[in-house]
C-alpha cells in the first residue's frame, strides 16, 4: 500500500530524514518509535503533504500513485489520514459543519455522491457514540476549548468519519489518561481491517498494549535503524534508545 | 476648489415644499465648508472628493420631511439637508422594546434615539440599500441603566458610497453593545463617537470591515472616558483583499477624572492579497493615573498550520482559506444578536470568497 524508498528531506537547510525505507502492506499495523528529534513527526507530516519540507531524494508511492505529486487534499481523498500531535482549534466552525464539509470534499474529489444532511447525521452520530463522546460536541467549534485528551479523541472521531485507508497517527497517545487511551485504542482497532493500514508514531510502548503492531521500527537521526516485532517495543521501554543508537 | 454644484442641483430638484429654509441653511453650510481636506489628520487616508464626481441623479436627497433639526460640521450639514430632518424615537423608562428598531431604508437618514432610564432596545442602522450615495447620522442617548444593542451594517454593492456617524452618550451604568460590519462597497467613512459621561457606563464595540476590489473603508472610533469606573471593550477586525484599502483609527481618551477606567482595545487584520492594504492605528490619550488600559494590534496572513490541518482532512485549499477567513470574521459576527442579520452577513461574506459551497451551513 505504502512504499517509501530512500527518502531524504530537509527543512530550513537542515537534513531531517536521511534515507528512509519503509513498506506498509494492506492490513498491517506498523509502529515507529524513536527519541525526540529523530524525524518521526517530519515523516508523518510529509506523508500528509505538509509543504515546509523539501524532498531531496527518494520516492513515496501509495496505492501505485506517486504520493509526492499530490497536494494534501488529494492525499486525503486517496485515503491518507494524519492524526495530529497538536490538533488545531477552529473557533466558530462546528464539528458537524467541518466533518460534513471534509467528507463531502473527499467524496467529490473521488467522484462519489455527496451525503445530504440527514444521511450525514446518522453517519456521524453512530461514530460519536463509538468514541463515547457527547453528541452535543457536534455543535461545538472544532477543538474549541477542548482539553488535550478531547482533541485526540476528536482526531480519532474524524478518522472514523472519513474512513481512510492509511492512518498515520502522530503521538496520538501523548497526553491521554488511561481511560482516554483505551477509547482511542478502541477507535483505532475498530478501523483495522484487511484493507486498512496503520502507522503509529509514538514515544511510548503503552499504546501498543492496546493496538498490537505487526512491526516496530526505531527511527534515529533520520533513519530506520532497527525493525522487529512487538517485542522490540517492550525492549525499548525497558532499555531506552541508547543501545540501539550505539549499535547503529 | 471642488465643484459641489451637483449637490446643490440635486437639492434644488426637490419639490418646492421640501426645500425648507432650515434644509437650505444646512445645504449652504455644507457648500461653504466643503468636504474635509485630507490634510486633516482625521481624514489623512480618506478623500471624499470622489463624491463630487458622482452624477447628480445618484445623490437622492429625501423628498419627505421629517421634523426640523440643527446641524454641526459640513458632513453633518450635508446629512441634515439631504435627510430632510430628524426621526426621533424615545423608549420610555423601564420598558423593554422587544421588536428591534429597523428604520426604513431611505438613502439619507438622521436619527435621534433616546433611551430613558432603565429601558432596553435593539437598533439596526443599515446602509445596504441600492442607492449609490447614502448617509446616516445618529445621536443616541442612554439614560442611567439603559441598555442598547446597536448594529450598523453596510453590505451594499461595489459602486456604493457611504458616510455614517453615530454619537453615543452613556449616563450612569448604561451599557451599549455595538457591532459594525462593512463588506464591500466603493468608498465609505464611518465615525463612531462614544461619550462615557457618568460612572459605571460600559461600551462594547465589535467591528468588521472587509473591503474588496478597489474599495475603501474607513472606520474612525473615539471613546471618551469622562467619568470614573467606566468600561470600554473594543475589537476591530479588518480583512483586505484585491487592491482594497481599509483604515481603522481608534482613539481612546481617558480624562483626568476618569479614575479606575478599564479599557481594552484589540485590533487584528488579515491581508489576503499583496495589493491590499490596511492602515490601523490605535490612539491612546491617558490623563488619569489609576487606570487599566490594554491594547494590541496584529497584522497577518492566514495561519499555515491551520490551513494544513483543514487540507489534510480533504478541504480544497481555497475552501480552507475561506473557512479560516470566516473564522476570523466570526470573532466579530458572533456578537450580532439578531439571527437573521447574522446569517445574512455570513452568506454575504462567504459569497465574496471562492469555493464555499460546502460551507453553506456556517452561520
Amino acid at each position: 500500500m505504502l512504499d517509501i524508498k530512500n527518502l531524504h528531506a530537509r527543512i530550513d537547510g537542515k537534513d531531517i530524514l536521511k534515507g528512509i525505507d519503509l513498506r506498509i502492506g494492506a492490513g498491517e499495523v506498523h509502529a515507529i518509535m524513536g527519541p525526540n528529534g529523530s524525524g518521526k513527526s517530519t515523516l508523518s507530516k510529509l506523508l500528509a503533504g505538509h509543504d515546509d519540507y523539501t524532498i531531496t531524494q527518494g520516492t513515496v508511492s501509495f496505492d501505485g500513485a506517486d504520493l509526492l505529486e499530490l497536494n494534501p487534499e488529494e492525499r486525503a481523498a486517496k485515503g491518507i489520514f494524519l492524526g495530529f500531535q497538536y490538533p488545531v482549534e477552529i473557533p466558530g466552525v462546528s464539528n458537524m459543519v467541518f466533518l460534513k464539509a471534509a467528507l463531502n470534499a473527499q467524496r467529490k474529489i473521488r467522484g462519489e455522491k455527496e451525503l445530504d444532511a440527514a444521511d450525514f447525521l446518522s453517519w456521524v452520530k453512530h461514530r460519536v457514540k463509538q468514541m463515547q463522546m457527547n453528541p452535543a460536541m457536534l455543535s461545538r467549534g472544532v477543538n474549541e476549548g477542548f482539553s488535550g485528551g478531547e482533541k485526540k479523541r476528536n482526531e480519532i472521531l474524524q478518522m472514523l468519519v472519513l474512513e481512510p485507508k492509511l492512518m498515520v497517527l502522530d503521538e496520538t497517545d501523548s497526553g491521554l489518561d488511561i481511560d482516554a487511551l483505551k477509547i482511542v485504542a478502541d477507535g483505532i482497532n475498530l478501523m483495522r481491517s484487511k484493507e486498512r493500514s496503520v502507522l503509529l508514531v509514538t514515544h511510548y510502548q503503552r499504546l501498543l498494549d492496546y493496538v498490537k503492531p505487526d512491526f516496530v521500527h526505531v527511527l534515529a537521526e533520520g533513519r530506520i535503524v532497527k525493525t522487529g516485532g512487538p517485542e522490540l517495543a517492550l525492549e525499548l521501554e525497558e532499555k531506552g534508545y541508547g543501545w540501539i543508537q550505539q549499535a547503529a | 476648489m471642488l465643484d459641489l454644484s451637483p449637490f446643490r442641483r440635486a437639492f434644488e430638484a426637490l419639490p418646492a415644499a421640501a426645500q425648507t429654509g432650515e434644509r437650505r441653511k444646512a445645504l449652504d453650510a455644507f457648500l461653504t465648508a466643503g468636504f474635509p481636506s485630507t490634510e486633516l489628520e482625521e481624514w489623512k487616508y480618506t478623500n471624499l472628493a470622489a463624491l463630487a464626481a458622482l452624477p447628480e441623479a445618484a445623490l437622492q436627497p429625501e423628498a419627505e420631511l421629517a421634523s426640523a433639526t440643527g446641524h454641526g460640521d459640513a458632513l453633518d450639514a450635508l446629512n441634515a439637508a439631504f435627510a430632510g430632518g430628524v426621526t426621533e424615537l424615545r423608549i420610555p423608562a423601564k420598558t423593554r422594546r422587544e421588536e428591534p428598531i429597523r428604520p426604513s431604508d431611505r438613502a439619507h437618514q438622521r436619527h435621534r434615539l433616546h433611551l430613558e432610564r432603565g429601558s432596553e432596545a435593539t437598533m439596526i442602522l443599515n446602509t445596504s440599500g441600492d442607492g449609490v450615495f447614502e448617509t446616516i447620522f445618529a445621536d443616541i442617548e442612554l439614560e442611567a441603566g439603559a441598555q442598547l444593542h446597536l448594529i450598523r451594517l453596510n453590505d451594499a454593492g461595489a459602486d456604493s458610497h457611504r458616510i455614517t456617524r453615530i454619537n453615543l452618550r452613556l449616563s450612569r451604568d448604561a451599557c451599549c453593545d455595538v457591532v459594525t460590519v462593512d463588506l464591500g462597497g466603493r468608498l465609505s467613512r464611518h465615525d463612531l463617537n462614544v461619550d462615557l459621561a457618568e460612572p459605571g457606563a460600559a461600551i462594547h464595540l465589535h467591528g468588521l470591515y472587509a473591503p474588496t476590489g478597489d474599495g475603501h473603508v474607513d472606520n474612525h472610533t473615539r471613546i471618551e472616558h469622562r467619568a470614573p469606573h467606566c468600561i470600554s471593550r473594543e475589537q476591530y477586525r479588518g480583512i483586505a483583499r484585491d487592491k482594497a484599502r481599509g483604515v481603522f483609527n481608534g482613539m481612546i481618551r481617558v480624562h483626568k477624572d476618569a479614575q479606575k477606567t478599564d479599557s481594552e482595545q484589540r485590533i487584528a487584520n488579515l491581508i489576503l492579497s499583496p495589493g491590499a492594504e490596511i492602515n490601523a492605528k490605535p490612539e491612546l490619550e491617558i490623563y488619569a493615573d489609576d487606570v487599566k488600559c490594554a491594547h494590541g494590534a496584529t497584522f497577518g496572513q492566514l495561519d499555515d498550520e491551520a490551513l494544513f490541518y483543514l487540507r489534510s482532512r480533504g478541504l480544497p485549499e481555497s475552501t480552507a482559506r475561506a473557512l479560516l477567513t470566516w473564522t476570523f470574521a466570526h470573532e466579530v459576527l458572533q456578537h450580532i444578536r439578531l439571527e437573521d442579520v447574522r446569517s445574512r452577513v455570513t452568506k454575504r461574506l462567504l459569497r465574496q470568497l471562492p469555493n464555499t459551497e460546502q460551507l453553506e451551513a456556517l452561520q
